[in-house]
């Protein structure tokens, strides 16, 4: 009775587990993560003041190197839960969206608010998020 | 690791420094536990209590004025002179009572913060409102703070660098009392004008200074914070290791 109402509870926590990832993985029409497609549709227009600057790439990755490996690890490849960033998921956002998400994080999910780095910094990232396409 | 030197009007003056641990629990939520010392000149130097705090951010997006929620609890003596904030009818001739006497009055208080932050081209805006309580007797005491900061240079270089503008951060506060829920007010109660350098190095030490200025008599005429902060990456995780 003890097992069969373990396996039970097993059952349903890795139920849980699975929808759990499934909706952080979950993803719009565009193919775009959802916790980065919720960015109002203004932000699709916003135009990165750095494209093409291959300085702002290196300026980024100073920036991603300081702030976000800890958590997406050094190649940005993700860990744990936090994302891989070369996934076509977060690629295929705009750079207006990637922006507005690091600005905002997605605080229920363990990304912080980026918001306390000035625009340029943020833009600086993007630039550097937008260079893994390549 | 926090420090104040204080310049006491008809008394000795002090140092105070005060080990604060910084734990991001969550991405809305930052807890952190706080030692306090102080050493006063021609007196003695002793531990004066802890302090327990956490930060919560009620609003899950960016608005252009975002809220932050603090709830501190402090286990001090009053000879505790580590200022962190300024309430209620706080004056500098409270830190010029010897350390014998202050130290047998034990205080258990609650402090609530409103903090709103804004962020605009470059500039962070912060204004604090303090509501502090004795839990054992006394009213509400008020204070607040405001300040603003920004960093010399909005954007980075692609060079590692310890010595550029990027990574010094210029900003100016002013904080004091706002006496209590008998009688709010701005007299009688100590207030204080500083600016503030801060020096992030890549490696992730941030030192910081702040010279206040003591803007009536109530106030202290010079007080000096400094502190040198270092953030550990993944903590959790490494501690986690620990016990595999």
């Amino acid at each position: 009775m003890i097992r069969r109402c373990c396996s039970g509870l097993l059952l349903l926590a890795l139920t849980f587990v699975a929808v759990g990832s499934a909706s952080e993985r979950e993803t719009d029409d565009r193919g775009v993560l959802l916790a980065i497609a919720q960015a109002p549709l203004k932000t699709r227009s916003w135009h990165n003041p750095y494209e093409g600057q291959p300085d702002a790439v290196l300026a980024g990755k100073k920036l991603f190197l300081q702030h976000c490996a800890e958590c997406h690890g050094p190649q940005a490849r993700g860990i744990g839960r936090a994302v891989n960033l070369h996934l076509s998921a977060v690629q295929n956002a705009t750079p207006g969206e990637l922006e507005w998400f690091l600005r905002n994080g997605n605080l229920r999910r363990g990304m912080p608010s980026w918001s306390g780095l000035p625009e340029q910094r943020r833009w600086q990232l993007v630039a550097y998020l937008k260079s893994f396409r390549r | 690791m926090n420090s104040i030197y204080g310049v006491q009007h008809a008394g000795n003056d002090f140092i105070a420094p005060w080990i604060e641990f910084e734990y991001g629990a969550k991405a809305w939520w930052t807890t952190e536990f706080y030692l306090d010392w102080q050493g006063t000149l021609n007196d003695s130097a002793l531990f004066t209590g802890f302090r327990w705090e956490n930060r919560f951010r009620p609003l899950m997006h960016e608005h252009w004025i975002n809220p932050v929620l603090y709830v501190e609890y402090e286990n001090t003596t009053a000879a505790d002179k580590t200022m962190i904030e300024v309430v209620g009818f706080d004056s500098q001739a409270d830190h010029a009572v010897p350390n014998s006497i202050a130290q047998k009055e034990h205080l258990h208080e609650l402090e609530t913060k409103l903090i709103l932050s804004s962020d605009y081209k470059g500039w962070n805006i912060s204004e604090n409102f303090i509501a502090e309580k004795n839990l054992g007797h006394d009213p509400w005491e008020f204070g607040y703070a405001v300040g603003a900061s920004r960093p010399l240079r909005l954007a980075v270089t692609p060079e590692s660098c310890n010595f550029c503008r990027e990574n010094f951060l210029l900003g100016a506060e002013v904080y004091g009392g706002l006496g209590t829920s008998w009688n709010f007010t701005q007299s009688g109660t100590s207030h204080y004008a500083a600016p503030v350098v801060a020096w992030q190095l890549p490696s992730g030490v941030t030192f910081r200074a702040s010279p206040g200025f003591g803007l009536n008599s109530n106030s202290h005429p010079f007080i000096l914070r400094w502190s040198v902060s270092y953030e550990i990456d993944r903590f959790a995780h490494r501690v986690r290791s620990l016990f595999r």
